[in-house]
């Protein structure tokens, strides 16, 4: 599938050298490849801090037309759930959410994964401190 | 007047069958699985953070720890992904060293898990046969490499020293068939075995694709979707993808027994070639000016447990500025959700043990 004749049919959408950029009807888009494009699988969402927003790449596959397509969208502290779409987004949403701090609206069951229930903040994240008292390094601040 | 009352259940975290550190909080009604709910995070290192702070020659010996029965493979990742964007093509024989060390460790791996599986089912001797087997890998690896299972033997541009002790592999390789047709005779026509597999776990293509399950569990599903096909190590190595339609937890293990079949193959193929061409000829990147150009990078391998890839987002540093494992143990942890549901807590961990996950994978 060539990317540039996606555009006339979902307007909204941007390409940025290999990735589909969209706005905000992320969840439409992705519905819309995977109905009329096969794109089944969902191998991966990455999440990056780019300083003033969370890029989230989704990196779909068809196992069909063995073809692959990168979506990009950025968001701020809120995203759409795709978990209704691909169950593997269940998985990849609540790592985000664990790691970013991004919300996804309609996630069944999002919740602390790696990190303990009651942490503050989201370790990778750029502005993230680790300062937490709770840590043994982080006790003795004022003598080192 | 009967009435049911639902019983929660914790499977794990130190089970001795949840290979590594899982919780399964699952909800029974009697001995019927209602729900099952995977907690991680027991074994979570922050590979991801961590590659932050660290260069990129820093974090190369870390990355063998993400999957410590297969850290070639990890290595193999990002040695890739830091070659293809400085545009550094290796040379032929390093090229066949990669894929020799990468068939043997995807043997040891496979190896483990059968031993591991049967005695989760209760069978004990089997996993001294595959342990047997596997410890000569193990010694070889340790013979070339210094190390048993940490190798950081993959270098950028390269690998750390020219192969040898060719004469061990082919030892190896005509010792294991023979061994594996033993396993056959005492594990693929045991009652109890089949019992339990045969028509257990099963695992729908479609069910299967949803949730991103790949490698030999997708396979064993009937979808013919190896990695290998594309790689650019395997262009000029003659081999057939294991594809299976049984579906359940018997035809994953037949097709983790073909496969062990299949890389020796590949690895024989490697022992004619590495003695044909003996030209060791190195590229290597200097360690002290390695800096990634602006941009981001994506490479992905056929790991034993799955499709693994890596991405990279570089910002002209010695070190990345985001980098994310995509492991494939992480979504066949996550695919218990839907695949214990309306089983039998018996069956449990014979059907979690068939997808082969490992925790260190899973959490990173």
């Amino acid at each position: 599938m060539n990317i540039e004749e996606l555009k006339p049919i979902l307007n909204n959408i941007y390409i940025e050298g290999n990735k589909i950029c969209v706005n905000n009807n992320l969840h439409k888009t992705l519905a819309f490849l995977k109905d009329n494009y096969y794109y089944d699988m969902l191998k991966s969402i990455t999440a990056v801090d780019i300083k003033n927003a969370i890029e989230l790449i989704y990196n779909l596959y068809s196992t069909e037309n063995e073809e692959e397509v990168l979506i990009s969208v950025k968001v701020e502290k809120e995203a759409e759930s795709v978990s209704d779409l691909y169950d593997s987004a269940i998985a990849d949403e609540n790592e985000i959410y664990d790691m970013f701090g991004v919300y996804f609206n309609g996630h069944e069951n999002l919740k602390r994964l790696y990190m303990p229930e009651n942490w503050d903040g989201y370790p990778l994240r750029k502005d993230y401190v680790q300062d937490d008292t709770r840590l043994a390094w982080n006790d003795n601040n004022d003598e080192a | 007047m009967t009435t049911t009352t639902k019983l929660k259940l914790n499977l794990g975290p130190q089970h001795p069958s949840t290979h590594g550190v899982l919780r399964l909080i699952l909800e029974l009604d009697g001995e019927k699985i209602l729900s099952c709910e995977p907690d991680i995070g027991y074994l979570h290192r922050g590979m991801e953070r961590m590659a932050e702070g660290l260069t990129y020659v820093q974090y190369l010996p870390t990355v063998d720890r993400i999957d410590y029965l297969a850290g070639f493979f990890y290595s193999e990742l990002l040695c890739r992904t830091v070659e293809q964007a400085l545009g550094v093509s290796l040379s032929e024989r390093v090229k066949t060293i990669r894929v020799t060390m990468l068939e043997l460790c995807r043997i040891a791996s496979h190896l483990l898990w059968i031993g591991a599986f049967l005695m989760d089912l209760g069978a004990v001797s089997p996993f001294f046969y595959a342990m047997r087997e596997r410890e000569m890998i193990l010694r070889y690896f340790e013979k070339l490499t210094g190390q048993r299972m940490m190798y950081n033997y993959f270098v950028f541009g390269g690998v750390r020293k020219d192969i040898d002790y060719l004469y061990d592999i082919e030892d190896i390789i005509n010792i294991i068939p023979a061994k594996l047709n033993d396993y056959e005779k005492i594990i693929s026509e045991n009652p109890i075995f089949i019992q339990r597999t045969k028509n257990k776990g099963i695992l729908e293509p479609e069910l299967a694709i949803n949730n991103s399950i790949t490698g030999v569990n997708l396979r064993a599903s009937g979808i013919n979707y190896d990695l290998r096909n594309s790689d650019y190590l395997y262009t000029d190595i003659d081999f057939k993808p294991i594809v299976m339609s049984g579906k359940d937890s018997f035809t994953r293990y037949k097709a983790r027994l073909e496969e062990i079949r299949e890389s020796i193959k590949i690895v024989k193929t490697c022992i004619t070639k590495l003695k044909k061409n003996s030209n060791f000829e190195q590229k290597l990147i200097n360690p002290l000016t390695l800096k990634l150009p602006d941009g981001e990078f994506y490479s992905e391998i056929e790991a034993p447990r799955g499709l693994a890839s890596v991405y990279i987002k570089s910002q002209e540093q010695d070190k990345p500025y985001r980098l994310k494992w995509r492991t494939g143990s992480y979504y066949s942890v996550n695919l218990l959700r839907k695949l214990l549901v309306g089983e039998y807590l018996n069956d449990a961990i014979a059907i979690s043990g068939s997808l082969d996950f490992i925790l260190p994978e899973v959490d990173k």
